[in-house]
């Protein structure tokens, strides 16, 4: 890839990495020739470790394909992505991803599927050795007992539990959600928010997020980037100082709604300021 | 939240009332192998009478009383060796050998269709239109290519059975869903590990369906060989049977050829249930007994 003269300039203005980046992108872009369609426009951001972000954003405005590019499953247009000061260019162990869809293979059981990172790495036996490593996440998202059982036998909520597992089992330095509970019922969701947040604090994990649910976006984050479409590009950064551990009850008080209506009147200038087309 | 596996209890025992209400339609009501009977014996019956009554001439339609005596007399003769068995024997081994040839060949070949992309692009639009002919107009071709023996109805049987095979592997190939094979991607798994680990699984209730429809096939073939390239098999047992007006000796030998097809076909579908306990209609049965 060859790399732009503004990013190069933008290596030579900005300071190395501080400790807790986990992750810096600068400058990126992405378009897709094809389709002639400018999907991400000079993003920049930085991710601090154990801190959770949201990106919300109108549909089309390119927040999926930042996350799989950050996730190294499609190159960059332009720009640079380092995950712990090295340049993402391809998928890698330290990047854990979740997608909208649990994808557990039926045939598997759910030990089996949460070992598979592992053993497509390394090898069955690599990933027999890690079972105990398994069994304990399974009991970290409540599904203690479950491990033999097969995807068809779990609820939606359940079998994306065994798939935080299975994103978790490599030990990511960065996990990618997109859309993570987006097929799930609303309670099962709000649900799934708490006890999300509370692996992530558990784990110590740095979190980033896709979604077009505001609330879910505010729950969980401690920053909300809002982007807008056409070109996709971040409009705004939205802090979320809500104290934490985050209950249900929370997203009642007048801070969260505050919260709330700031996300979406952002959005909603997004869409303004884009949706000429 | 936590849960125990306790919660997946299996069926439970419907009330009365439920019970009731669920079985609006008599016919759900009486069990099934009951109405399979009923229905089976009330065909016999019209058969019976037709062939009583003599509208159509009995040599041309022997009643159930003399086909059940033909086929005592037909299962007498396989039992003692005769020539009837000597049929079976041969027709029983062009099938089989019809079936694993086209499986075999159907499933590599349908896996590097469905794997490339030139496959994808320039193999399978011939193959669909080549699915499509009457394949059972080549079986001449076979008989001149591959003489009166056994060779031509073997090759007629892998010809017409290979089809439904090739098609529905290259089908399931492309099974995986979108999400899955990203998610593969993202654990960089290698083409193999992705064919082996995701492909293969995902395509194996498209690979049993044509396999299931190649042992129906197959037998077809091998008849339709027999037919038209002589031999000793059934089929050539059938066709003679025919010519000289025994017809009750026609309906019996078609038991037996059934019987292959139906054990072939069986086989294969046990096989299915083996390895796709994991599949929606294996599922289905499993949930579905109340």
């Amino acid at each position: 890839m060859i790399e732009s003269t503004d990013s190069v300039d933008r290596a030579g203005q900005q300071p190395r990495p501080v400790n807790d980046e986990v992750v810096r992108i600068t400058g990126l872009s992405k378009t897709f020739h094809k389709r002639g369609l400018n999907a991400l426009d000079d993003v920049d951001m930085t991710l601090r470790h154990g801190t959770f972000t949201s990106v919300i954003g109108p549909s089309g405005c390119g927040k999926s394909t930042l996350l799989k590019i950050m996730a190294g499953l499609i190159p960059a247009s332009s720009g640079e992505i380092l995950l712990n000061g090295v340049e993402v260019t391809g998928p890698r162990q330290d990047i854990g991803i979740m997608f909208q869809q649990p994808t557990l293979l039926p045939w598997r059981t759910s030990l089996e599927n949460v070992l598979l990172p592992i053993e497509i790495r390394s090898g069955s036996a690599a990933a027999q050795e890690r079972s105990a490593d398994a069994l304990q996440l399974l009991e970290l998202v409540g599904l203690g007992g479950f491990d033999q059982v097969r995807p068809f036998e779990l609820s939606g909520g359940m079998a994306q539990r065994v798939a935080i597992c299975r994103m978790l089992v490599t030990g990511p330095a960065i996990l990618l959600l997109d859309e993570p509970f987006g097929a799930l019922d609303e309670l099962t969701r709000e649900y799934m928010n708490v006890e999300l947040q509370r692996i992530c604090r558990e784990r110590d994990a740095t979190s980033f997020m896709v979604t077009h649910a505001i609330p879910e976006a505010v729950f969980l984050a401690d920053q909300v980037f809002v982007m807008s479409a056409r070109p996709g590009r971040i409009a705004t950064i939205v802090d979320v100082d809500l104290p934490r551990p985050r209950t249900l009850d929370m997203m009642t008080t007048p801070e969260f709604g505050a919260l709330v209506r700031r996300v979406r009147h952002e959005l909603n200038m997004g869409i303004g300021e884009g949706g000429e087309e | 939240m936590t849960f125990k596996p306790e919660e997946l209890a299996g069926p439970v025992e419907m009330s009365d009332a439920e019970a009731l209400w669920y079985s609006g339609k008599w016919i759900d009501r009486v069990p099934q192998w009951v109405s399979v009977t009923v229905l089976g014996l009330a065909m016999l019956g019209i058969w019976w009478l037709i062939a009583e009554l003599e509208f159509v001439s009995r040599i041309l339609l022997p009643g159930p009383a003399e086909t059940f005596e033909e086929l005592w007399d037909t299962t007498k003769n396989i039992v003692s060796g005769g020539h009837i068995a000597e049929g079976l024997w041969i027709t029983t081994q062009e099938v089989v050998w019809g079936f694993l040839l086209a499986a075999f060949a159907g499933f590599v070949l349908g896996v590097v269709v469905g794997e490339t992309r030139l496959g994808k692009r320039a193999v399978m639009p011939y193959l669909v239109s080549f699915n499509a002919l009457p394949k059972v107009a080549f079986a001449p071709v076979f008989v001149a290519w591959f003489g009166f023996g056994v060779n031509s109805k073997i090759v007629m049987a892998t010809f017409i059975a290979f089809f439904p095979v090739i098609v529905d592997t290259a089908a399931g190939m492309l099974a995986a869903d979108d999400d899955t094979l990203m998610l593969f991607k993202s654990m960089e798994s290698s083409r193999w590990q992705t064919l082996r680990k995701l492909k293969l699984p995902s395509a194996l209730p498209f690979i049993f369906a044509g396999l299931k429809t190649a042992a129906v096939f197959s037998v077809v073939g091998a008849v339709v060989g027999e037919y038209l390239g002589g031999g000793h098999g059934l089929g050539e047992l059938i066709r003679f049977s025919a010519q000289t007006l025994r017809i009750d000796r026609v309906f019996a030998l078609i038991v037996y050829l059934g019987v292959i097809g139906l054990l072939l076909f069986g086989l294969v579908a046990w096989a299915e249930r083996k390895l796709l306990f994991w599949h929606k209609s294996e599922i289905f049965e499993i949930q579905g007994t109340g």
